[in-house]
Formats: structure tokens, sequence, C-alpha cells
């Protein structure tokens, strides 16, 4: 068997004949979302986003306990393997699903289309997906979010919203996370933040701990206003 | 990343789209916007291991070509470049975000055998 060479420059070979033809590779994804969309009227969805080990899950566990009696959330979380996040959310009382993506970075519009067939949605205000830790590959695909939220932890450093751009740019909402740790360690919010807003000026910003419960009750005003306000567009139409 | 995803993706298109000429096809043109975070030559090689992998697809070339990032300002209804992901219009210097090129991951262009 030949081994795989890298490729290097290599010229055209043959002699041709042109069609132009402009197939976006993403259409069938971007399709699906907006099924998703229509599927979800009445739902808020977040598209929750960030490195591994920046703190979803557990701000998501803590989020759960604080928005019980106001709006009813459930999740929907992408891991590479294993169904461990969604046991620590479902310990928690959380309405929780597991997606396992099989190794891939990312979820995309199909996986959650499909696991909304097995995932009962009734009475939820709020569905947030956990994505698939990984600031580059999720950017790319809409899961058919009302608001893609992105999570930067104090321990990731602050020059991460301009190494990962598109993430930022398509964000509405940067959470700075780990909040605790910020005496500890070189991590400037204010420079998170002007280097996010140098991507995206509209970003919102709010620091939380998911330890200290810093920002957490800003956190779920945040949720809470968002999903009245969908429900009153839902209402009006 | 997910380059060899892309990759298949790219013959799955090109097998609905083409599905009597699939075997004639001898380039392929991707157009890439940065913001698509593909990096060509991961790409190419991500191409390449496919081909290895499916001796049906043999004799196929892929190229790719990147775009850079264009923001569209509504203040003064102008195109301008972003550098250094600075999403600001360098004529008035508003922040923008409409983006109207750097997103894309499009097969541009097919060539086939005689
Ligand atoms: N100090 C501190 N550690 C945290 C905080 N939130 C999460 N962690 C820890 O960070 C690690 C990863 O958290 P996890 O929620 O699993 O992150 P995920 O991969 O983004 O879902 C765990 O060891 C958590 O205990 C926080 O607010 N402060
Ligand atoms: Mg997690
Ligand atoms: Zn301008």
């Amino acid at each position: 068997m030949e081994a795989i060479k890298p490729k290097s420059n290599r010229a055209a070979v043959g002699s041709l004949q042109c069609d132009n033809t402009t197939f976006n590779l993403l259409k069938v994804n971007d399709f699906v979302a907006k099924a998703i969309r229509d599927r979800l009227p009445e739902v808020l969805v977040v598209n929750l986003c960030s490195s591994p080990g920046s703190g979803k899950t557990t701000l998501l566990q803590e989020t759960g306990k604080r928005l019980k009696g106001k709006i009813n959330m459930a999740v929907l979380v992408g891991d590479p393997e294993t169904e461990r996040d969604a046991i620590r959310m479902r310990d928690v009382g959380i309405h929780a699903l597991q997606i396992v993506t099989g190794g891939m970075c990312h979820i995309e519009a199909q996986m959650i289309y499909q696991a909304l067939d097995h995932f009962d949605l009734d009475g939820v205000d709020l569905l947030v997906i956990e994505n698939v830790g990984n600031l580059v590959c999720p950017a790319a695909f809409d899961l058919g979010e009302d608001f893609r939220v992105t999570v930067l932890s104090a321990t990731e450093g602050d020059d991460k919203p301009k190494k990962y751009p598109r993430m930022f740019l398509t964000s509405e909402l940067m959470l700075v996370s780990k909040s605790d740790l910020l005496p500890y360690v070189p991590f400037s919010v204010e420079a998170a933040t002007l280097d996010a807003r140098d991507i995206n000026a509209d970003i919102e910003v709010i620091t939380v701990s998911s330890l200290n419960g810093e920002g957490l009750d800003q956190w779920c005003d945040w949720l809470i206003e968002r999903v009245s306000e969908k429900k009153s567009k839902f209402q009006e139409a | 990343m997910h380059e060899i995803s892309l990759v298949r993706n790219i013959f799955r298109t090109l097998k609905e789209e083409f599905p009597d000429d699939f075997g004639q096809i001898r380039d392929i043109y991707l157009t890439v916007g940065i913001l698509s975070n593909v990096q060509p030559i991961a790409m190419e090689n991500a191409f390449q291991a496919v081909l290895e992998d499916e001796p049906g697809y043999r004799n196929k070339n892929l190229k790719v070509e990147v775009l850079p990032i264009l923001i569209h300002c509504h203040y003064c209804d102008k195109n301008s470049l972003v550098e250094q992901y600075r999403f600001i219009c360098s004529y008035c210097g508003k922040p923008g975000k409409d983006v109207i090129q750097g997103e894309e991951l499009l097969i541009k262009k097919v060539e086939f055998e005689d």
C-alpha cells in the first residue's frame, strides 16, 4: 500500500472543461438549523461554547438551581465520548440529554434535530446546548440557537478573543468564568473585554464564578429576560 | 479540526450534484474565508488521505483559495478590509460586524476531464 504523502504544491493536470458552480458546504447544516428554529418558536435556545474545562457544566448546574421556580431549563450536552455531563446535570435535577458526538469536535444541527425527537420539551422555556469544548469548529455551525454565549475562564488567558475571533464575532455574550481565581492568575477582564469588543462591538460581558456565586444572579437575569422577550415575540406573532 | 469530515462533505455534495459525471471530475476549487477557520494545507492533506482511502476517488485535485474578511459599513455605505481582527470601518472608524466576505466554505468551481 502506498503511504499517504503530505501535499506540497502540485501543478494542474489534464485538459479541462469548466463548469461554474457554487456549493455551500454548510448549506445542509444551515437548512437544518432553520428547521430547528421553526420547530421551537416558543423555547429560547442558547448555544454555550468554550474550550474544554472552562466550567460550562458546573455553571449550568448552578444555573439550574437558581432558575428553579422561575423558568424551566433543559440541557442538551455534547461531548466526544461519555454520558458524564448529562449525569452531572440530572444529579442536580436538571432535565438533560447527552449527545455523544462519536469523537467529533463540534455539534451539528442535524444532531440537535435528531435529539429533539427523543427529548421532551413540554413546558420547557429555555434549552441550553452545551457544545463540545472547542473554540474553533463549533463557531461555524449554526444550531438554530437564538443566542450564542461563549465562556472564557480566568485560567485560559485573556488573549483568547483575538485567537478565536469567529467565536466571539458570533456570540452575543461572553462569560468570564472562574472569577474566584482572578487574584491568582494574570488575567485582565478589561483586556479580554477590549479585545472581544474589537471583534464584536456589541458583545456583552458578565464575570461569573460557580464557586463563590459572583455574577450568577446577573447571568440568570439575562436568561430570564431573553426568555420573556422570546415569549412575547411568539405571542405577538 | 474537522477537515476529514469537510472533505467527505465535498464528495457527498459533488456526487449529489453530478451523479453521472462524478468520475470525470478532475479539479475541485474550494473557496474558504479566513473566518471559516479552515487551513488550506490541512484541508489538502485531509483530501489526500481520503483519496488514499477510497480507490474510486483517485485522480482528483483540490485547490483552496483563501478570502480575507470584508465588512460593510452602514454609515458610509462602503466596504473595508478587516485587519488584525479589528472589525471597524476603515473610512469612518465605526465598529461593524456585517461580514460580506470571509465566512465562505464553498465549492467554487469544478473542472472535468474531457
Ligand atoms: N475555581 C473554580 N473552578 C471551577 C469553576 N467552575 C468549574 N470549575 C472547575 O473546572 C473544572 C472543569 O469544569 P466543568 O464544568 O466540567 O467544565 P466544562 O468542560 O466546560 O463543562 C472542574 O474541575 C470544575 O470543578 C469556578 O467557578 N471556579
Ligand atoms: Mg462539560
Ligand atoms: Zn464607515
